[in-house]
């Protein structure tokens, strides 16, 4: 059983609050929550992109194999290039084998957290297979079907990720992270009208217990998914207000304002400033290689001469 | 004696009550081991069962318009269940009988149920409130039945007290019964049943049945009452507002008569007893028509069919549903006239004018209850032969009066009669009858004489027309084509009974009908297939391309002649086709009514122009109709036209399957490398090993990193630098096995050598290097083992040096592909290249004429040729300076990958994607850039709308391209899930999910409002752009009815009048600025203007810049003219002061300074291009996007309006996925 600061802090993690979770104050190192509560910091800084606080958080001599996995995760998050990047993979590789060895002396846990760190990061790599092996379709690690069912949810697979959602009914009971689960699955199946996500988000708006502008994003998304634009973009907003330069949140916008209300030139404005300010955004990559695209399929369309040429 | 034709047949427990349900092919069954069954009759499933009553169930009713359906049993309970399958329940249970509750029924128009028990009383329940209304009390015995009068405030009842009664509940109506009785709400018990005794009384009490009596109803129209009773008699009754009295009994049950039914519509009577047998009567002579015996079941309750010809009767195993008459009308179609019996008459109906005529009555022939089987015309000598089955079958030859008469003729003055099951015209004036038990034919002249004799070959039931001369017999197990003239057998064909034959119109083919299967054979018999129906095939008829339209009891189907059949439509009832023409099938329905339905022809017609190779018209199809579906991709490929359905298809998966299947080597190329799987890899290296096509097979086995295969290919042909490549390959995985093989096919000893050394076999590494004749090598081998040549030696016999050498390289084939033959262009690249579809015209829909569909097929082919023969000498064929593939070793192909790979995750195959959905879900070209898929948008636009130039159209494209999708990354540090925006959210079902309208009509009718105030405000230049920008967006709008497509045009054409306004308007500009002395131009510009359809505000700017302009060049006349034109719109008092002044000075002056070309009496278009005037009735060319006009040079062109479309392009116009 953790304690009750421990949950508050998984809570966070899960729900997206990773900021407040980077202001954390560590508690004393003798503290059995020590080195949970460290991979939790740690592991928000990389969800946030900052490696390097989480490569300094974590003590580079450091045995505890969670830790190191967390680090390579990071190293991994921070890959410039293909090779750095595989070589990192390789170094989760291996932990992922040490963890299966008879020998390992570690905890389930620490054997789930690895899985899920190396997992994240092949998964990352678009490695979908070898995160699916590694993380084990039969996993009972709540953390782990999420990832799994992320994965399934990305390669357009919502049966195979209900299906792992409903394997995991049966011994997860009601974890709020299988809440996010369920939602996340009907944010990409629009059941019974983004319901079950809409509500999930609003109920933990509502949560006294944490604030995050992660889940005023959230729920502006699956607002937009519900057509409700002008509240779409008032969530939006405000998320922006809280955490001015939230890509995530800055990129709904983006799509909120393009659906309405918005004047064209404004919409267009913000494109701009995403495209500019987050080159590596998946709707900029995309809109790019669609644009380029574009051009592509115009050529195939021969131009009429002009009227004036034929008279 | 009448046939009784059974529907259907249930085996179960005793049926103690029956109920159709008035609309649906739905029967309940109680039964009486407490359960209530639901069939569907029609498909012979059951539906639902309702098991809650304790015991025996005997009563049972469907509400008459509501999902509802009453129940009564041995536990003294009424229930009332909702029999819609999504909330099937009993919904209250009314508790009031003492005793078993024997019948229940609903009131046609009250909440009321009636209900008679055991208990000796009848009640009527509000089935609103649940409550007990009424306590029907007198009988002094069981109730066995109550019925509600069809209309009058009555009710029947039927008792074990020997009597029937007529009660009269009128008083039921008029008060609120609750509160009328001092009882109440709580008058249930027996001391209050004197309470309700005030609102029903006993009319008439009718004493004749001798024992007790167990059913009685009204007749649904006359005053008749009929009841059966335990003394095996039925007895009729009559009454009048004052008195009831017996009419007549109808004797002949042997023992109990549990039901007796009047027929719905004739006047027959219908009962059924305990002596097994269903009984038919004449209900005006009361005799026994016809008697339908069981072997062992007694039958104990009877049904009937509202409104059809259909009964049903409950029996101690189960129940059957019967019809008493066959409903298939007889007719004979002959050019456009359907000639068929309705009613006992013989009728024509003229399908080209609906007119609809009684030619003879034939109500003389054979049983007055039955109507005539068949109906076989002789156009020559305007006669017809009807059969019959009554009196053991009969036929009746008859002429047909030459035109409608007042009185109708009657066959029998003149008809000629005999007997026989089948009587058909063979010649003009020859007919064949069948005597089934004798087994003989004989063919008759017109004056009825036998004047031939024909002994069947087969046992034969039936026989039809065979075409000239012949006969076609059908036996129980085939169908034999007989000459009547040589007395012989032509063909025959094993089918089972045929039951009805239908010919084409031309007489090439012929459909053999039976219960579920029809034989399409041409007219020797001797082609022929045969398709097979789970459900009953009712009738067919040809279309004139030669396709078989064919109706079953709940479908309208198609069949091409090779046997491919599919769905038409589906029907409520069954009916019979007569002719099918065009869109619109001809048929008669179960009352023999003709009837017309429409229906959509595509789908046959596309398949029927596959099979005959017919381009044009599947190109014709393709391009006017919303054909892309799934099923014909399926069928195309399951056809054997791969490559034909390689153009419909989107998804890559498909495309891949087919590119490999029709062996398009490039584009499963292609589609591999997107789809990236190791299963794709391997099929496609196969299909290119076979086409000997290396360079791909080696591009394969590279992506799946499967060496082994890789090597032997490099050494097949002869690619030795590869080889040495593979080596390296080899040794940086790790994997000797494999760098000894790539070494022997290298011939390279050394590394052999260096291989055996390498994994500690010594022994053989020194053998290697001996009988290689390295003994420099050998021995540095022996030293390094520490080995001594006689430990190496010691059992190895003695070996000279290898005299074989690695065989050199002949042909160094590995820059060179195998030739194979290139493939043609075929008729689509070409049609449907770049969504460049050719304008064209509908090919006229091959109208069964042969020679036609062939030649128009064998010009498609010869076309096919001449592209042959220019392509090969374009292309070698020989790919020589193919670029050279480098394989690169990647560091990360070293891993395990290969490995991995092997043992996936069950089932973590990639699904369709969303957007892959949209596409396939929407004909809209919004639809389609939404899901990015710009290319298919773009041939959209193209075929609907002749866009041509899209380049304007990127940032219009990209916006809504980028508004349909959003990203949220819910858990940590994975990459963000891409999620895509719906339009409709509440829709969810992957087959009707479409993206969100990122543009709606009304956003851009307000920037069109903008584009107004530009002009308003003099900013023609801005107003220019808005209007453009506006035809642009309108362009990706998204429609969803028929009345915003109609807003969307007049949105395109408000805007196309304002863009062509202000281009004309900033043209006259230009010349006034540039060339001042060109008067003419200036002032003719200017009037075009005023003829551009602008809102009156608008209209009264251009009008006074035309009077101006006009008045300036002293054009008073036609100044005068726009002024009046000007005041029509009633402008400001100021501004018509100054219109006066003008037309007073046009009075005074009427003339004209400047001769211009402007005609304002004459309606003219404004040709966009010149803008010149484009008089009424002369030529012109349209804008196929706004419909402006042009020019006639200007076809082909694009539109200078808005620099979108191709003037005069071929354009199908919006599609409506919403009708």
């Amino acid at each position: 059983m953790e304690s009750s600061e421990l949950y508050h802090v998984k809570q966070q993690f899960i729900l997206g609050a990773f900021k407040a979770l980077t202001a954390l104050e560590l508690p004393d190192a003798s503290s059995p929550d020590y080195a949970p509560t460290l991979l939790y910091k740690a592991r928000s800084y990389i969800a946030l992109n900052d490696t390097t606080s989480a490569l300094q958080l974590i003590p580079s001599d450091t045995e505890d194999i969670t830790l190191k996995a967390a680090a390579s995760l990071a190293r991994s998050v921070a890959a410039s290039n293909l090779s750095d990047q595989e070589a990192v993979l390789e170094e989760l590789r291996d932990f992922s084998v040490e963890i299966e060895s008879e020998d390992f002396e570690g905890s389930e846990k620490e054997k789930a957290v690895v899985r899920v760190l190396a997992g994240t990061a092949f998964a990352r790599a678009g490695e979908v297979e070898e995160a699916l092996e590694t993380l084990g379709t039969e996993t009972e690690d709540l953390e782990a079907v999420a990832i799994i069912v992320q994965i399934y949810l990305s390669i357009n697979r919502p049966d195979l990720a209900k299906k792992q959602f409903e394997r995991s009914k049966r011994w997860a009971e009601d974890d709020l992270l299988l809440q996010l689960i369920e939602s996340n699955i009907g944010l990409v199946t629009g059941k019974d009208a983004y319901l079950n996500t809409s509500s999930f988000y609003t109920e933990q708006i509502a949560n006294p217990s944490l604030s995050s502008p992660h889940l005023l994003t959230a729920r502006g998304v699956t607002r937009i998914l519900r057509n409700e634009i002008q509240e779409a973009k008032s969530d939006l907003e405000e998320s922006l207000a809280q955490q001015k330069d939230d890509v995530e949140a800055l990129a709904a916008f983006v799509v909120a304002a393009g659906l309405g209300g918005t004047k064209p030139s404004e919409a267009e404005e913000l494109w701009l400033r995403l495209e500019k300010e987050h080159p590596n955004h998946p709707l900029v990559v995309d809109v790019t290689q669609k644009a380029e695209l574009f051009d592509e399929s115009v050529a195939k369309f021969p131009v009429p001469p002009a009227a004036a040429t034929v008279a | 004696m009448s046939v009784m034709l059974t529907k259907f047949e249930s085996k179960s427990n005793r049926v103690k009550g029956l109920a159709f349900h008035p609309t649906q092919p739905l029967l309940a069954a109680a039964l009486h081991n407490g359960s209530v069954q639901l069939w569907n009759y029609r498909m012979g499933v059951l539906v639902d069962r309702f098991d809650e009553h304790e015991g025996p169930v005997r009563g049972v009713a469907f509400h008459p318009s509501r999902a509802l359906l009453a129940t009564g049993g041995d536990d003294y309970k009424i229930k009332v269940w909702d029999i819609r399958p999504q909330n099937r329940r009993c919904l209250f249970t009314l508790h009031g009988h003492l005793d078993y509750v024997r019948t229940v029924q609903f009131h046609h128009e009250m909440p009321w149920i009636l209900s008679c028990s055991d208990d000796q009383t009848i009640r009527i329940w509000n089935s609103t409130s649940r409550q007990c209304i009424a306590v029907l009390t007198g009988h002094s015995h069981y109730v066995m039945s109550a019925q509600f009068h069809p209309k009058e405030d009555l009710v029947v009842s039927a008792s074990m007290d020997q009597t029937v009664r007529v009660w009269d509940i009128s008083g039921l109506r008029k008060g609120s019964p609750n509160s009328g009785g001092p009882g109440g709400v709580g008058g249930n018990g027996p001391g209050n049943f004197e309470t309700f005794d005030n609102f029903s009384t006993v009319k008439y009490v009718l004493e004749g049945h001798d024992r007790g009596v167990n059913y009685a109803m009204f007749h649904p129209t006359l005053p008749l009452i009929i009841s059966a009773g335990d003394d095996r008699v039925i007895k009729i009754w009559r009454m009048s507002e004052t008195k009831a009295w017996e009419v007549d009994s109808c004797r002949g049950h042997f023992n109990n008569v549990s039901s007796a039914l009047f027929h719905p519509k004739h006047e027959l009577i219908v009962s059924c007893g305990e002596d097994k047998t269903v009984r038919v009567w004449d209900l005006a002579k009361r005799t026994a028509i016809q008697t339908f015996r069981r072997e062992h079941d007694r039958f104990w309750v009877l049904a009937a069919h509202p409104n059809l010809n259909l009964f049903a009767a409950g029996h101690d195993n189960g129940l059957i549903v019967f019809k008493l008459e066959r409903e298939r009308p007889a007719f004979s179609v002959h050019q456009d006239t359907l000639y068929y019996v309705r009613d006992k008459y013989v009728r024509a109906y003229d399908f080209t004018n609906g007119s609809d005529i009684g030619l003879l009555s034939v109500r003389k022939f054979g049983s007055p209850y039955m109507p005539p089987r068949t109906l076989s015309f002789n156009p020559a000598e305007r006669a017809v032969i009807l059969t019959i089955s009554s009196d053991n079958g009969m036929y009746e030859l008859t002429n047909l009066p030459q035109q409608a008469q007042g009185e109708v003729k009657d066959s029998s003055v003149d008809g000629k009669k005999g007997s026989g099951q089948c009587a058909i015209f063979v010649a003009r004036n020859r007919f064949a009858v069948l005597n089934k038990a004798t087994q003989l034919i004989e063919v008759r002249d017109l004056a009825n004489s036998v004047v031939k004799s024909i002994k069947p070959p087969v046992q034969t039931n039936e026989v039809f027309y065979g075409g000239t001369a012949c006969l076609i017999l059908s036996s129980t197990t085939s169908v034999v084509l007989y000459d009547i003239q040589q007395q012989k057998t032509i063909a025959e064909v094993n089918s089972p009974p045929v039951k009805y034959v239908v010919w084409s119109a031309d007489g090439a083919m012929v459909a053999l009908m039976s219960k579920h299967t029809i034989t399409i054979a041409n007219k020797t018999f001797t082609q022929h297939s045969m398709i097979h129906e789970t459900i009953r095939i009712k009738s067919g008829a040809w279309d004139d391309a030669g396709v078989f339209i064919y109706s079953t009891l709940n479908h309208v189907k198609y069949c091409l002649p090779q046997g491919d059949h599919g769905v038409i439509c589906t029907l409520d009832n069954p009916v019979y086709l007569t002719r099918v023409k065009g869109k619109t099938v001809y048929c008669l329905d179960r009352s023999a009514r003709p009837r017309t339905i429409t229906f959509d022809p595509t789908e046959y017609r596309f398949k029927l122009a596959l099979l005959k190779n017919n381009y044009e018209e599947m190109l014709y199809i393709i391009r006017t109709s919303t054909l892309l579906g799934q099923s014909i991709i399926s069928y195309l490929q399951q056809k054997g036209f791969p490559e034909i359905a390689l153009h419909f298809v989107q998804d890559t998966n498909t495309r891949f399957e087919l590119a490999i299947e029709c062996g398009n080597l490039d584009v499963a190329m292609e589609t591999a490398k997107t789809i990236n799987r190791p299963e794709c890899w391997d099929r496609l290296a196969q299909q290119a090993l076979k086409q000997g096509n290396h360079k791909i097979v080696e591009k394969a086995y590279q992506q799946t990193k499967n060496f082994d295969k890789l090597s032997f290919l490099y050494l097949a042909t002869g690619s030795a630098d590869k080889l040495s490549k593979m080596q390296k390959i080899a040794d940086a995985r790790g994997d000797p096995m494999s760098r000894f093989h790539n070494a022997l096919y290298a011939g390279d000893v050394e590394a052999r050598i260096a291989v055996l050394r390498d994994v500690g076999l010594h022994p053989l590494a020194y053998i290697t290097a001996k009988t290689n004749g390295l003994e420099e090598l050998a021995s540095e081998i022996l030293e390094a083992a520490g080995l001594t040549q006689a430990d190496a030696d010691e059992d190895v016999p003695p070996y000279g040096p290898s005299t074989l050498k690695t065989p050199p390289v002949v042909t160094p084939s590995t820059d060179l592909i195998w030739p194979s033959i290139p493939q043609g262009e075929n008729f689509f690249d070409r049609a449907l290249a770049n969504g460049q579809l050719e304008g064209g015209v509908e090919p006229a829909y091959v109208n069964g004429d042969a020679a036609v569909s062939a030649s128009s097929a064998l010009d498609a082919w010869a076309k096919e040729e001449e592209i042959h023969e220019e392509l090969e000498t374009e292309e070698g064929g020989w790919e020589l300076d193919a670029d050279e593939e480098e394989f690169e070793p990647a560091a990360e192909a070293i891993e395990a990958a290969v490995e991995e790979e092997e043992e996936l995750g069950a089932g973590a195959t990639p699904g369709v994607s969303e957007t892959e959905l949209w596409i396939r879900n929407s004909p809209l070209a919004a639809d389609h850039v939404a899901a990015g898929s710009f290319d298919t948008a773009m041939q959209l636009l193209n075929r609907q709308l002749g866009i041509a130039n899209f380049v304007l159209l990127k940032p219009l494209f990209l916006s809504i391209y980028r508004s349909s999708h959003t990203y949220l990354s819910p858990v940590a540090s994975l990459p963000p899930l891409k999620l895509h925006v719906r339009r409709n959210p509440t829709e969810s079902s992957p087959s009707r999910v479409l993206p969100v309208a990122a543009r709606s009509l009304q956003s851009i009718r307000s920037e069109l409002v903008e584009g107004y105030r530009h002009v308003s405000g003099n900013r023609l230049a801005d107003a220019q752009s808005t209007f453009r920008s506006v035809l642009q967006a309108l362009l990706l709008v998204v429609l969803s009815s028929d009345d915003e497509a109609k807003q969307w045009r007049d949105t395109v054409t408000a805007a196309r009048e304002y863009l062509l306004g202000v281009s004309i308007e900033l043209e006259r500009r230009r010349v006034v600025e540039e060339e001042p002395d060109n008067v003419r131009r200036n002032l003719e510009l200017a009037a075009y203007f005023t003829q551009c359809e602008l809102q009156p505000p608008h209209m009264q700017i251009a009008l006074r810049s035309a009077i101006g302009a006009f008045a300036k060049a002293n054009n008073q006349a036609h100044a005068a003219r726009f002024a009046k034109r000007l005041l029509e719109l009633k402008p400001d008092p100021k501004i018509v002061a100054q219109a006066r002044q003008r037309i007073a000075a046009g009075d005074r002056n009427p003339r004209n300074a400047v001769d211009i070309s402007y005609d304002e009496f004459t309606p003219f278009e404004i040709c966009a291009a010149t803008y010149t005037p484009i008089y009424k009735g002369s030529a012109s060319v349209q804008c196929p996007y706004t419909h402006a006009a042009y020019l006639p040079q200007f076809k082909g062109a694009l539109d200078p309006l808005t620099n979108l479309a191709e003037i005069g392009a071929a354009a199908s116009g919006l599609p409506a996925p919403w009708s």
